[in-house]
């Protein structure tokens, strides 16, 4: 494939990854870090709900047609380190790599800060990979769930899939997203509101 | 129904097309999304202007050029664009800083935020790269594909997340 080809696919992926990270408000500020002390779930729904969609559309691609897939190899001190410190920068910045670009789109300007400073994260690890894969010294393998469990691809993806979903209903039912947006949509609810969060959703989700 | 111009959609309809966008992306691309090492390969194109050891390093050489290295510098520029047109159709553009920091940190104008925004991207990049992915690659891709590593992965990314928020800020 030339290089245009895949950056014409790309935009195109982009833009509609864009539009709708806008459209959900999970690149909010304020949804992140709402998600991150458990005062906002609109994250948790939006990404549960593309692990779903995407479980199933592998089960069919992986499991009835044999598209490969494209497995990151398991690396317990890389994993937890590098997601410990990935997290801390998620808090902090309100935002994940991805995000922070929707936030520049949207008009947020320290969100070009975060970039800036994601560049200039990447590129110094760069010139530390060799010592930094050296001191965690794992080889790791790419292994699924399906593997360990000793069952077909398919099988695994779809029960995960349908447990999400049961998860993603109750929750829901407990607290619905239009609750969660607030009126200005950038996820900072009132105030009092929020002293009193659980209660109150679910007292007005009942009536 | 929802229309191009409302201000939320739902985040359920949200994320089944995010998802949706794996079909596309493993069938042409042969691989699954994701953003952080899009800023490796616009990183090392940078660092190449002022320091030729680059070249030298194979972690930035392999970044550098081909279809799918450019593949996803395109997704996350389309990302902002995406965004940007959203923002356009439903008129809610957004100020220079989210009112959620003056709650969490007191910080209240962009001058406030730079420093740490800018240290905030530069955790998120390191982690994300000594991970091998993000909120993306290891997390709507990786369990996507059942993978235990991204799994391990995404549990962390929530704890370090959930550790900082709670530590650091105020409740929002």
């Amino acid at each position: 494939m030339t290089v245009l080809t895949g950056i014409l696919i790309g935009l195109a992926t982009g833009i509609v990854f864009g539009f709708v990270l806008e459209k959900s408000r999970v690149f909010e500020p304020g949804i992140i870090v709402g998600q991150m002390q458990l005062r906002s779930f609109i994250m948790l729904k939006v990404f549960l709900a593309a692990v779903i969609t995407g479980l199933i559309a592998l089960a069919v691609m992986h499991g009835a047609f044999g598209v490969k897939l494209s497995l990151k190899p398991l690396v317990w001190q890389a994993d937890i380190i590098g997601g410990l410190v990935l997290g801390a920068g998620i808090a902090l910045a309100g935002a994940c790599p991805g995000t922070s670009l929707a936030q520049v789109g949207a008009g947020y300007r320290d969100a070009w800060f975060v970039v800036l400073g994601g560049i200039a994260g990447a590129v110094f690890y760069g010139y530390f990979d060799t010592s930094i894969t050296a001191f965690f010294a794992e080889k790791g393998a790419k292994v699924t769930f399906a593997e360990l469990a000793g069952y077909p691809f398919w099988m695994v993806a779809i029960g995960f899939a349908a447990v999400l979903t049961i998860f993603l209903v109750a929750l829901e039912r407990m607290i619905p997203w239009r609750q969660e947006v607030g009126t200005n949509v950038d996820g900072v609810l009132p105030q009092d509101a929020v002293t009193g969060s659980a209660p109150s959703r679910e007292t007005s989700h009942r009536a | 129904m929802p229309s191009l111009s409302d201000k939320a959609w739902s985040p359920y309809m949200a994320g089944v097309i995010i998802g949706l966008l794996q079909i596309p992306t493993f069938l042409l691309m042969d691989t699954a999304l994701g953003a952080s090492s899009s800023f490796v390969t616009v990183g090392a194109h940078l660092a190449a202007l002022v320091d030729p050891g680059v070249a030298q390093i194979k972690y930035f050489t392999s970044h550098m050029a081909g279809a799918k290295n450019w593949w996803q510098v395109a997704v996350v520029v389309g990302i902002a664009i995406g965004a940007f047109v959203s923002m356009k159709l439903s008129g809610s553009r957004r100020p220079a800083v989210s009112a959620v920091w003056a709650r969490a940190t007191g910080a209240t104008s962009l001058a406030g935020r730079a420093p740490i925004a800018f240290f905030a991207g530069f955790l998120m990049l390191l982690g994300a790269r000594i991970a091998g992915g993000c909120t993306s690659g290891h997390g709507i891709s990786g369990m996507a594909q059942l993978s235990v590593g991204s799994t391990v992965a995404v549990a962390a990314m929530f704890a370090g997340g959930m550790l900082v928020a709670n530590l650091f800020f105020k409740r929002v």
